[in-house]
């Protein structure tokens, strides 16, 4: 049943796209690169030594072996080359551990740095980018992505610069003893080359379905896990179940896909080495029958033709691991090179106002992707004092109010904030002005004191218990095991509705901002403890702006004016004695009122 | 902000040599066993193929090219045997890979497949208390990565394991054939060796877990700072975010690097062994072929394999912490498993027909033992009646709606629907009965029709006639794809309101015999709200209802109203009945009804 959404931020065929995106996207990583270039030097020059050092090893057992062959060994020069053989050992494992440091360790601070570019970047979006990215993309994006990116940078890099080393020195003495041979030793390689391309392009989209039903398992167990009340309620555990199923049956059906290349690749190297193996010893035995080459160099060659093995299968691997890091690369910097589509051309440097008005005019609407207006020609001055907002489900009310807040662009001259049009202030000091409480409440997993604090820092306990008080939540606080201190849970689930928007108003209330928005945020809240909210909210704002959305009469009532909106329209507007005749708003006056009787 | 983000992982320690754990995971595998024997089969086969090639080698050599006495076309055609033997070693070398890959994966999969499906199962059937207590992002690491790590295990390790085991085994069997004497002395190295893997694994398993559950910090401040995106940025603290942010990571990146240096540290160590034992073999071996009791040959030969034996020992130890790390993983994901739910699951052995009749008698009820939220409450509601549950916040009208659903049981008292106490009612049965609307709106990702029918079948004529008794059908008209419209994170959203009446027409599509609205109706404007009335009044007119509402005008019309204060039942009446005295009712109408600011 629950369909998820197509990749439409993440197309399939990102191998594809041309070279340019592939130079932005190092774009990333290159300035890491010449920040740290001294350490990867450092790096690069242990690889190299370890693996010279590697070389001239097998030389000493060598030189060993012979002279035992040619009688001229002691027991004295044994030791000497078993002690140099074990001291060339010590460097190698200390330079093995410098290039590990310095290297891997390199890949990691690359990945903390991206990581964290990542969230910043994140953080400065506004709703229209994350109404495309949802919080499963996103950290998809920084663990799978990242972890790509880390791995190529770190090992990959190290078995890449240690494969063409390894494999330019192994081939360089094969060539000493034998060109000849060497060009047989190394004829099955360009086969190797094109199954290795072939499979690691199959393998790299298998792998990159594998990677999306993962994270739509990952999605659907969250999702569902988050809305276990309407699962239990409903009994949809064996809809569920099936439907998790089915995705694990999916997942398991890529995996083996995934399994088919890879159980053919590997193996592919290793048969590619054993080949030339054997062609080393058909041709390599005729030629040492046939006396054009020593014994000894038949065993030399065998030995170095050993040494490229490791190469041979690593050659799978780093084109594996460079290809999905490069892909990873490029998602990121297609998340990294979006844009807010909100307009900020900050024009001076305002003082912080203490008075807000806003003024709409002709405010237009769309949201982005969809066709309907949802807001059209609004045109209202809001200045300090009340404004009431009613109207229809679906009318635009809080659209009105995320406008207000930035969270959508907006036309130019469409809005302004004390008379400067909003797209010439910065976001944020239109934001610093505004307290906003949602219409579903939004907290964290905190404690209270933590939750209330938010806006405010630097609140004394007092400012926290005033703001409490003014929500009316004060008493509610102090009756839960552990007062203050209390942790609320994950989204709040350990408090009641009205619990939830109190402390979300007491948040709004603490920050002591001019202005104030409440989006339908007192309807879960009862009759008396709403009086006390309206009177708490009344003494802390005199002469500030504060707008707020309700179906509540007795809440509108005590706003200076009253809007009524239809369709994304402003169908009224007055007071509430004005208004009495107003259709819309008589039917709740009159349903709303008539209770006494 | 000092928080804690509440997540703290149990750390298990992954011990690799807890039989009974591994006798649990097995158990999972009896289904397959048969595979699982082609495959150790395979590996015994990969193993002997692979010790035989240097042996076809060394026969090459010492056989024919070195034979030079020999005819040269005889050399050249033993040498052609040899090439042929060999390539058909190594064709054998290649498929039974291949196989064995294959074979591995479709094992390690399905058996993964089961216990995440088990999991799952056991999961969303535990009880609401479990699930406020654990973070959503903990479970889901239970059903993904988790049994990712233990089928890591089953595929690159467990067989791989079992190949280098084979291998080290045989290659010391060779040594010991060849020379006894420098066998034994190999076999100083072997403790050493164990040491060294063990020390390792130690340091190892214990910077993985601080890295484990610092990822997990990180990942959890991630998802809620952007599930609170943007309260975060309408309170401007982008800078405590993000400083946040960076010192988890701070912290995680310091912990991996630690991790590099251990692993730095002690991967080489083993290759060091490798050099020290040839140095240690030249020098001994060496002397011993000085003193004529070894052939130089057979110190050659000794020296090849002795690369041989060590390679499968680094493997080992790399591979070691692999199997720790599952471990752990198969022991969190056991111990969830064996997590039972409070609540009992009860069959039917005899229908019994529930027509709405319930009664709540000696309620006692509390999230933790130490804050009751009901001491003692008694309610009954006949059938076809239709109650207001009423009063302040925090008074617990949705715990004692929740106790109804059987989210959870009460300490002491029962709930019954006509005399049968529902803790003897098959959920299914009981969920079905009683249609809620929570409080909270659930969006489950799917197009507007799925969340409304759900489970049900779909039937249009039904569906399309509570849409337009609703109102809902106006809205839904306007969405671009109607009912078909994709809604839910990264789609097109509703309004709140919006996202209530659908909530509300989801309940009515199931036809129940107890309809209970929490709130059902808060953000929903006052037309709307009478056309749900209507809908309401015509379809249920006879049933039984349960309301809660803050609006006191929205609960006017039921039978009675109960007023609820601090988990106790203070009055109950009808409307008139309440009116007419000086109840607490009539005290919150009349300010309800007059503006106390003016
Ligand atoms: N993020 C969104 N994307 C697309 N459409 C939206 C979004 N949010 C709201 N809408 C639509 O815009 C209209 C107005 O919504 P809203 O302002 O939330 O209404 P309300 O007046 O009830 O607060 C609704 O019809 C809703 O479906
Ligand atoms: N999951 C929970 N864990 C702990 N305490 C809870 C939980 N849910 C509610 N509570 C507490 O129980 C009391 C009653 O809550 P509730 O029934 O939701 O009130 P309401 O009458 O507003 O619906 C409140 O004090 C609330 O803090
Ligand atoms: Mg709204
Ligand atoms: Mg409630």
């Amino acid at each position: 049943m629950m369909r998820f959404k197509e990749q439409n931020n993440d197309p399939q065929g990102t191998t594809h796209e041309g070279q340019s995106s592939i130079r932005e996207a190092l774009g990333i990583i290159t300035p890491l690169f010449l920040r740290h270039k001294k350490r990867l030097l450092a790096g690069f020059i242990a690889v190299i030594v370890v693996d010279l050092l590697q070389l001239i090893i097998p030389r000493f057992i060598k030189q060993g072996v012979d002279s035992l062959a040619q009688e001229g060994a002691t027991e004295h020069s044994l030791f000497i080359l078993a002690v140099t053989i074990f001291i060339a050992a010590c460097i190698v494992a200390g330079f093995r551990f410098f290039w590990r440091y310095l290297l891997i360790g390199f890949s990691r601070i690359l990945e903390k740095s991206v990581r964290d570019q990542l969230f910043r970047h994140i953080l400065a979006m506004d709703q229209q980018f994350f109404g495309r990215w949802t919080t499963g993309d996103l950290i998809a994006h920084s663990s799978n992505d990242l972890n790509a990116i880390q791995m190529a940078c770190g090992m990959g890099l190290v078995a890449a610069s240690d494969a063409v080393f390894m494999s330019v020195a192994a081939i360089c003495f094969m060539v000493a003893i034998s060109g000849e041979l060497t060009l047989y030793a190394l004829f099955p390689m360009p086969f190797l080359a094109l199954s290795t391309k072939y499979l690691s392009g199959h393998l790299h989209r298998r792998f990159n379905k594998v990677q999306e039903q993962f994270s739509q398992l990952t999605e659907f167990a969250r999702n569902t896990i988050v809305s276990i009340r309407l699962i239990k309620a409903y009994t949809l555990e064996k809809l569920q179940n099936k439907q998790f199923d089915q995705l694990g049956r999916e997942y398991v059906r890529s995996n083996l896909r995934v399994a088919l290349i890879q159980g053919t690749m590997f193996p592919t190297a290793t048969f590619v080495g054993n080949i030339g193996m054997l062609l080393v010893l058909y041709k390599g035995g005729t030629m040492v029958v046939n006396q054009q080459i020593s014994l000894g160099d038949f065993v030399a060659f065998t030995t170095y033709l050993s040494l490229l093995i490791w190469p041979i299968m690593a050659v799978g691997w780093v084109t594996n691991v460079a290809q999905r890091g490069l892909t990873s690369l490029q998602r990121i910097q297609r998340l990294l090179s979006e844009q807010p589509k909100v307009k900020c051309q900050p024009q001076a440097d305002l003082p912080e106002a203490d008075q807000i008005t806003f003024h709409c005019r002709n405010l237009s609407f769309t949201y982005p992707g969809e066709a309907r207006q949802v807001l059209e020609n609004v045109t209202l001055d809001i200045t300090p004092g009340i404004l009431g907002i009613t109207g229809r489900t679906g009318s635009g009310k809080s659209t009105l109010c995320k406008v207000l807040l930035r969270m959508y662009p907006v036309g130019d001259g469409m809005l302004n904030l004390n008379e400067i049009d909003v797209n010439d202030l910065d976001i944020k000091y239109v934001r610093n002005h505004i307290a906003y409480v949602a219409q579903e409440p939004i907290l964290f997993s905190h404690s209270i004191s933590e939750n209330i604090t938010f806006g405010r820092q630097d609140a004394t306990d007092e400012d926290v218990y005033k703001a409490a008080r003014a929500a009316a939540i004060h008493e509610d606080i102090l009756r839960l095991p552990g007062g203050y201190d209390a942790v609320i849970g994950e989204r709040g689930v350990k408090l009641s509705g009205g619990q939830r928007q109190r402390l979300a108003l007491a948040r709004a209330l603490l920050c002591d901002r001019p202005m104030l928005v409440i989006d339908d945020g007192l309807n879960a809240i009862d009759v008396e403890t709403e009086q006390q909210v309206l009177l708490g909210i009344h003494s802390a704002f005199q002469n500030k702006t504060v707008v707020i959305v309700s179906h509540r009469v007795n809440v509108l009532e005590t706003a200076d004016c009253i809007v009524v909106m239809e369709n994304g329209k402003i169908a009224a507007q007055g007071t509430h004695d004005e208004l009495l005749a107003q259709p819309l708003y008589k039917v709740m006056v009159s349903k709303q009122q008539n209770n006494a009787r | 902000m000092r928080g804690s983000f509440g997540y703290t992982e149990k750390g298990e320690e992954g011990r690799v040599n807890d039989f009974g754990l591994w006798r649990r995971i097995l158990t999972y595998c009896r289904r397959y066993k048969i595979p699982l024997a082609v495959a150790v089969l395979l590996s015994f086969v990969v193993t002997f193929c692979s010790l035989m090639l240097p042996r076809i080698m060394q026969e090459g050599i010492d056989g024919y090219m070195a034979q030079s006495h020999l005819e040269i076309s005889a050399r050249i055609l033993g040498l052609q045997h040899l090439a042929v033997v060999y390539g058909v070693l190594v064709c054998c070398i290649f498929l039974t890979n291949f196989v064995q890959i294959v074979l591995l994966e479709w094992i390690g999969q399905s058996v993964m497949h089961k216990l995440r499906k088990q999991l799952f199962d056991h999961l969303v059937h535990l009880d609401l208390a479990f699930f406020n207590e654990h973070r959503a992002g903990q479970l889901v690491t239970r059903l993904t990565n988790d049994i990712q790590n233990m089928h890591e295990m089953f595929t690159s390790v467990m067989v791989t394991l079992f190949n280098d085991a084979l291998k080290l085994v045989g290659i010391f069997c060779l040594l010991y054939l060849m020379n006894a004497r420098l066998a034994l002395l190999m076999t100083l190295f072997v403790p050493l060796a164990f040491f060294i893997t063990r020390q390792f694994a130690h340091y190892a398993r214990k910077v993985f877990r601080q890295i484990r559950s610092q990822l997990a910090k990180i990942n959890s401040f991630l998802a809620e700072a952007l599930q609170a995106i943007d309260i975060i940025q309408l309170f401007g603290r982008h800078d405590w975010a993000e400083k946040t942010y960076t010192d988890l990571t701070d912290e995680y990146l310091q912990r991996n690097l630690k991790q590099v240096s251990i692993f730095g540290f002690f991967m080489p160590l083993t290759e060091l062994m490798s050099s020290g034992a040839v140095a240690l073999i030249l020098w001994y071996g060496g002397g011993e072929v000085l003193r004529s009791r070894l052939s130089l040959g057979e110190l050659v030969a000794f020296l090849s394999y002795m690369r041989l034996f060590f390679q499968p020992l680094r493997e080992l130890s790399q591979k070691y912490s692999i199997v720790q790390s599952a471990m752990a993983s198969a022991e969190r994901i056991f111990h969830l498993l064996d997590t039972k739910s409070h609540l009992h699951f009860p069959v039917w052995k005899q229908a019994v027909a529930l027509d709405g009749d319930v009664n709540f008698s000696g309620i006692v009820f509390g999230y933790s033992a130490s804050k009751l939220v009901f001491n003692g409450l008694d309610l009954h509601i006949k059938k076809g009646e239709s109650v207001a549950l009423v009063g302040s916040t925090g008074a617990g009208k949705t715990t004692l709606i929740q106790l109804l659903a059987r989210f959870y049981d009460p300490h002491a008292g029962n709930i019954t629907l006509n005399d049968v106490d529902i803790r003897t009612i098959p959920l299914p049965i009981l969920r079905q009965t009683v249609g809620l609307i929570m409080q909270d709106i659930f969006i489950l990702p799917g197009t507007v029709q799925e969340n409304i029918i759900l489970d049900q079948p779909l039937d249009k004529e039904k569906l399309d006639r509570i849409l337009q008794q609703t109102g809902l059908e106006v809205f839904i008209g306007r969405l671009s794809n109607g009912l078909q419209t994709q809604i839910g994170e990264g789609f097109s959203e509703l309004s709140v309101g919006e996202k209530q009446l659908l909530s509300f027409v989801r309940a009515l599509y199931r036809d129940p015999v107890i309809l209970v609205l929490d709130e059902a109706t808060a953000s929903i404007d006052t037309e709307s709200e009478n056309l749900l009335e209507e809908a309401v009044a015509a379809g249920f007119s006879n049933k039984t209802s349960l309301i809660i509402a803050h609006r006191l005008s929205t609960v006017r019309r039921v039978d009675r109203i109960v007023v609820m204060d601090q988990g106790r039942i203070v009055e109950q009446g009808s409307h008139e009945e309440l009116m007419s005295t000086d109840s607490l009712y009539s005290n919150l109408v009349t300010l309800d009804l007059k503006n106390s600011m003016k």
